[in-house]
């Protein structure tokens, strides 16, 4: 136990002390903020450009009730076609001609766009759905029924539907199966990088070993299982020291930042939820869907934020000791980086399996499929914390989390029989019966 | 006297060639044992045999007669041929590192590293990266390591290899410092010098076996009869041709402006008469005399297999 306590923190110390560490501890969770406010912070300073449309009308019933917005300026005309194009050609804030034709409402295919650069989607469908509005309505007209307009507004429905648990105990937290999802999926996300970064770090730390021959003193001074104990978890405190950082830094920033990001309204609604509001009349109001706010919500709730955070340590760092425990087996028993390319491709795999899953509980939290990859400890690392939002029972997470320690320390009993024959096999090709030898050794 | 080690038919191949071919070793409590032999003998093997690194194929190990277990390890202390530490460490937390995993508490660990340190004076290195130190100053840092812990057993693999003579000189000191203090020490070495000055034991390997065993006084009274130098002038060539049939060649220094030396094993005493008849007829001859040889000396006709 004391060995393994002194090589833990001669790992934790040559890392967490490096200047290369302090940097991307902080800079990494700016950077993460940076490029999610990035889109914002676009729409904020960049005007898009304002495109001006000429119409030609010759049915006289379109053009007028064509309503202009910021990105698209309709200038009725009535000039002929063609003078129109030559105008329009050569004055150079116009984007463009439609022309509608006289029976518009008896033929809705007369209608033609010409413009001197190519013209989006968005604008084609906009213009599209402006013109049919145009001709629906002409044509309820033409039934010369009373009010019309009056019962068409009444006739108008818009479902929202927001969803609350109600087998908790506890005050019904809404649970929006986007925002669950949304957050499983970061979270994953997350975890699959620590397992990436951290894992092969243990990997190459085996493989420097080697190279800088301490190995052999190493050797014949501890034993194997200590020696890879105390690396994977010192590499784990590494790690748990930068996520606790980039956590709070992530907290902090969230409470401060993320608000200053958004309109001003929306956050009036966010915090009406916190306190209990109902999501969906809210929504109506802010023209945004209530899956959204509510998402927003709990993404704003700190509280929630640290119970997850709690859940996704104890998740995160038991696969990551089992991840890591496979990376050193991987270390021990090549020569270089370079050879370990394949070895970690097939040791990677699980972890590819577990994101397929993840779209699926999307889908459903609680399908069979999902139910046993979150407790299956190859996946369970990233499956259940994506599942955790959600909202499952305790006795779920709580064998996840037995069966991913336990199936830790057989991983790591065994890469370390491995990292001791490994180091010096450079002997003839080993037998059964040598394994079988080797492992009593 | 008890045997610290004994090795009993120690057999370990490779997948190219057999390291070690049935090999035994005996090694007396509180002896300097040398293990000698060319380079690629298998000295190393053995000694990873012994501290438990390679599994032999064949044979085993036995430490106080006792076959050997993880839990001997901690009382050897191993200083491997390949010398290595972690090199973005400072040298004083390396070896209160190392020192605290031989068992030492971090007081003990560290006052025993400053008289160590004092003693090599190098004391000014405890802050350096041990990537700035010189391969011989890193094997001085080793070497402390290795023996802070005041193990039993002691095992050097090439202890002298890359020091300079004032250093190698410090070192055996130290060795014999060990030795006096209890501890039993064994090294391999092909720097003959270093065996007969220290080693009270010694084993000779070559080719994976072992060809020659016992105490120093011992083999060097049975093999060491019938030893000739002689300093002669003349053609050294002509005269080796003339002499290699009646006698064998150690060693042979011809010198153009003073005296060239030559050193005979001549095998029968009734050849020497020829062979001095020989070389005065060659050459001319200024000493012949009989010596004691050095281990060197042996050590090169058990090589040859002429012993």
């Amino acid at each position: 136990m004391r060995n393994i306590g002194l090589i833990l923190m001669r790992e934790y110390r040559e890392r967490v002390y490096k200047k290369s560490f302090i940097i991307t501890t902080i800079l990494m969770p700016l950077l993460m903020i940076l490029l999610g406010a990035a889109p914002t912070l676009i729409m904020e300073f960049v005007d898009s450009e304002t495109k001006k449309i000429t119409v030609i009308d010759e049915s006289g019933i379109v053009a007028p009730k064509l309503t202009s917005d910021e990105e698209l300026v309709f200038e009725i005309s009535d000039k002929a076609l063609p003078q129109a194009l030559v105008d329009a050609s050569q004055n150079e804030d116009n984007f463009g001609v439609l022309h509608i034709g006289k029976d518009i409402v008896a033929n809705p295919n007369d209608a033609r766009l010409y413009t001197s650069a190519s013209s989006s989607l968005v604008l084609e469908e906009n213009i599209a759905d402006q013109i049919e509005k145009v001709i629906e309505s002409e044509r309820l007209k033409a039934y010369n029924i009373e009010n019309i307009d009056e019962i068409l507004e009444k006739v108008k429905a818009s479902v929202h539907l927001a969803t609350f648990r109600t087998d908790k105990d506890e005050e019904s937290a809404a649970s929006s199966a986007v925002a669950s999802s949304l957050i499983g999926m970061l979270l994953g996300f997350l975890l699959y990088f620590i397992l990436a970064i951290y894992g092969s770090m243990v990997m190459q730390s085996v493989i420097d070993e080697k190279s800088s021959r301490i190995l052999e003193v190493m050797v014949s001074t501890v034993k194997p299982f200590e020696m890879l104990m105390g690396k994977i978890l010192g590499i784990a405190f590494v790690a748990a020291t930068q996520i606790l950082v980039w956590g709070v830094l992530l907290v902090v920033f969230s409470a401060v930042i993320m608000p200053a990001l958004m309109p001003e309204n929306l956050i009036d609604s966010v915090q009406q939820i916190q306190a209990g509001a109902d999501a969906s009349a809210l929504a109506m109001q802010q023209d945004v869907s209530p899956e959204m706010l509510t998402a927003l919500a709990s993404v704003l709730d700190t509280g929630h934020i640290a119970m997850v955070i709690a859940m996704v340590l104890l998740f995160t760092i038991g696969g990551f000791l089992l991840y890591a425990s496979l990376y050193a087996a991987i270390g021990a028993s090549v020569d270089q980086a370079q050879d370990a390319q394949q070895l970690t491709t097939i040791v990677t795999m699980p972890i590819i399996v577990a994101f397929v899953v993840i779209m699926m509980i999307m889908k459903d939290p609680n399908s069979p499929l999902v139910f046993w990859c979150s407790l299956i400890p190859f996946t369970s690392p990233i499956v259940m914390v994506a599942r955790i939002p959600s909202g499952i029972p305790v006795w779920e997470i709580a064998t996840s989390l037995v069966l991913l320690y336990a199936t830790f320390v057989v991983c790591v009993w065994g890469a370390a029989k491995i990292y001791k024959i490994g180091i010096f096999m450079h002997g003839a090709k080993p037998t059964l019966r040598d394994m079988w030898r080797w492992l009593k050794y | 006297m008890s045997n610290i080690i004994t090795a009993e038919h120690i057999t370990k191949r490779f997948s190219a060639h057999t390291a070690l071919d049935d090999v035994s070793v005996e090694i007396p409590r509180g002896s300097v044992y040398g293990l000698l032999g060319p380079n690629g003998a298998g000295k190393t093997t053995l000694i990873r045999t012994i501290n438990r690194i390679t599994l032999p194929d064949e044979g085993r190990v036995l430490f106080d007669g006792k076959p050997i277990t993880q839990q001997d390890i901690f009382r050897i202390g191993y200083l491997p041929e390949e010398r290595g530490l972690y090199r973005k460490m400072k040298v004083g937390e390396q070896a209160l590192f190392l020192a605290q995993l031989k068992g030492l508490s971090h007081h003990e660990a560290l006052i025993r590293l400053k008289e160590w340190f004092t003693r090599f004076g190098i004391e000014e290195w405890w802050n350096k990266k041990v990537e700035d130190l010189s391969k011989g100053m890193a094997q001085k840092i080793q070497f402390i390591v290795t023996v802070l812990h005041k193990p039993e057993l002691l095992i050097f693999d090439e202890p002298f290899s890359g020091f300079d003579p004032i250093n190698a000189n410090l070192l055996k000191e130290e060795i014999l410092r060990l030795r006096d203090e209890g501890a039993t020490v064994i090294f391999s070495t092909h720097n003959m010098a270093s065996v007969e000055e220290i080693c009270d034991h010694i084993t000779l390997i070559n080719k994976s076996h072992n060809i020659l065993s016992g105490k120093v006084d011992d083999i060097r009274r049975a093999h060491g009869g019938n030893i000739f130098s002689v300093q002669y002038k003349g053609d050294g060539k002509a005269l080796i041709e003339r002499i290699s049939g009646v006698c064998e060649i150690i060693a042979h220094e011809e010198s153009t402006t003073g005296y060239s030396s030559l050193k005979v094993h001549i095998e029968r005493n009734e050849d020497v008469r020829s062979v001095v008849a020989l070389i005065n007829d060659t050459v001319e001859m200024r000493q012949f005399s009989e010596t004691i040889p050095s281990m060197n000396d042996i050590f090169i006709r058990a090589v040859n297999g002429t012993l």
